[in-house]
């Protein structure tokens, strides 16, 4: 545990270098309120997102609600749940493409709902969907998301090359998204998320697709890319959550059940260090009380 | 103090959408498959009336140019937004750091020069007319400022119309029968039976003042440039824009 902290500040000071070296114009938020979730979290320097209180309703139909949690630099966050279980919803109201019905989400000291635009320079996001012009060209697509994220010339064109390198989109770059594998397409997806590179990546299901041996280079991907960043990605499966994350967020029919590392859920729920074991216990427990309150 | 662009940002994140949208109707053979049966239509059924009056002018060809567009332009327009959703591609727009109002800008001109590339293919006509005789250029500039007013109007309704669907063939519907009613709305005959429907109202003769495209493209074709004609198919595309605009907000929840 104690190693763990270890490893999180010291990701929090490379940030402080890395952060001001290459993304000046991003001043580290204002002061934020403490965090206000299941369990507390200290954080060694200031929260760049918060999410307090936030519920969503589609009409009448309730998607999440009393969401509470907060993300600081070089975290990679885990959201898991089950299919509809919310996670979607809140990574859609982080990246500003739905608004709180309640709540209130600050990002970097940004509120989502007045501050769009801010909030999305700096924010890359891969949909659940990978949403993708399948007529485009891979390398014709990746430069109209740098130029729409305000790239242009040289900076636009090292950006590409340093996402083609990263993601290993170089063979083919030139071909049509239409005739690239689902894994491929997946790929570009995260490529687009990262062309302006954004401090705070959300990404929805980003292994969707991959084979075995991608995402392990996923995993690497990730990896590599935390030291400066926020990660926050969605899946419901849960062993891939568990290999990645420093920390999980359990979502389960819109309520947010644990935030914690699996070190700390473990302890709380008296399981193994087992996030599955872990996962189903949250899920039996919330199932018992909403039988014994009806 | 919520977000704002200045003029440069604002103006290049429409070139942004632009440059991309221009690109997409030509990306694919559905543009050029458009453009070809709209002109091979519209422009035989020209040469038909020329050759059967002999009289050196366009005015049989803007005269049918409205009944041409209602069918042609919802083409253009049904993929524009209905597209976007069905792909989930509103997503990739919607989370980028443009204003949607930048995005509907950008989808709208770039439909709007297709359109004026379409356009473009009618001037074998003029030719034609310059090679035969002396036409009256300044009624033909006149009519053709018309027609790009008028499909300007019908380009704005029918991204609107898109934007209200996930399905392109019920975009298309919903365009093809709103220009239906702008074009009708103006024909004598219904305008006669609407009256005839409720007579103390008037309710043909009102529609025809107030609603029809009729009286002001009628304006352009006989050769004047009205302000109020202009003022007209203007605010109406202005208008059909900024319910395209919050249509798309409303989506945000």
């Amino acid at each position: 545990m104690r190693r763990q902290d270890d490893s999180v500040r010291r990701k929090a000071l490379n940030f402080e270098v890395v952060y001001h070296k290459f993304v000046p114009i991003y001043p580290l938020c204002s002061p934020f309120p403490t965090p206000n979730s299941d369990v507390n979290i200290d954080f060694p320097y200031p929260p760049m997102i918060r999410v307090t209180d936030v519920a969503k309703w589609y009409g009448s139909i309730r998607a999440v609600e009393n969401i509470n949690f907060s993300l600081a630099p070089g975290e990679i966050v885990g959201f898991v749940g089950p299919n509809g279980a919310g996670k979607s919803t809140v990574l859609k109201m982080l990246a500003t493409y739905l608004l709180p019905t309640s709540g209130k989400i600050i990002i970097d000291g940004l509120d989502v709902v007045t501050h769009p635009l801010s909030i999305r320079r700096k924010i890359g996001y891969l949909s659940g969907d990978t949403p993708l012009y399948q007529a485009m060209r891979v390398d014709k697509f990746l430069r109209f998301c740098g130029k729409a994220r305000g790239l242009s010339g040289n900076i636009l064109d090292k950006k590409l090359a340093w996402v083609v390198d990263i993601c290993g989109l170089s063979p083919h770059l030139y071909k049509r998204i239409d005739q690239c594998s689902t894994g491929f397409r997946q790929r570009i997806g995260v490529g687009a998320a990262l062309i302006h590179d954004p401090p705070i990546l959300l990404l929805d299901e980003p292994t969707h697709g991959f084979d075995p041996l991608q995402v392990l280079a996923f995993r690497d991907l990730i990896q590599s890319l935390s030291e400066n960043r926020i990660i926050l990605f969605s899946s419901h499966i849960i062993h891939e959550v568990a290999a990645l994350s420093d920390r999980v967020l359990i979502i389960h029919q819109g309520n947010l059940l644990a935030d914690g590392s699996i070190d700390n859920l473990a302890q709380k729920t008296g399981q193994s260090r087992d996030l599955e074991a872990i996962f189903a216990h949250l899920v039996r427990q919330q199932n018992c009380g909403e039988i014994a309150h009806a | 103090m919520p977000d704002r662009l200045c003029p440069k940002d604002f103006a290049r994140g429409i070139g942004v959408i632009f440059t991309r949208e221009i690109n997409a109707y030509f990306d694919t053979p559905i543009a050029y498959i458009y453009a070809s049966v709209f002109l091979i239509l519209s422009c035989s059924t020209f040469m038909n009336a020329f050759f059967l009056n002999g009289v050196l002018e366009m005015a049989p060809y803007f005269d049918l140019l409205p009944f041409f567009l209602i069918p042609f332009i919802p083409a253009i327009t049904m993929r524009a937004w209905a597209e976007e959703y069905s792909q989930h591609t509103i997503e990739l727009l919607m989370t980028m750091p443009l204003q949607s109002i930048q995005i509907v800008l950008g989808k709208y001109l770039s439909a709007l020069v297709f359109y004026l590339i379409v356009l473009l293919g009618t001037t074998p006509i003029v030719l034609m007319l310059l090679f035969l005789g002396s036409p009256d250029l300044g009624l033909i500039f006149s009519s053709y400022l018309g027609a790009l007013c008028l499909g300007a109007f019908f380009l704005s309704f029918g991204l609107f119309a898109s934007g209200l669907t996930r399905d392109q063939i019920v975009a298309y519907v919903v365009a093809v029968l709103l220009g239906f009613a702008f074009v009708l709305s103006g024909h004598e005959k219904v305008v006669e039976i609407l009256d005839g429907l409720a007579p103390a109202y008037h309710v043909g003769s009102l529609l025809y003042e107030s609603l029809s495209i009729a009286p002001h493209y009628r304006a352009f074709t006989r050769g004047i440039i009205a302000l109020p004609a202009v003022l007209y198919f203007s605010l109406l595309s202005i208008f059909f824009l900024w319910m395209n605009d919050l249509s798309l907000k409303r989506d945000r929840g």
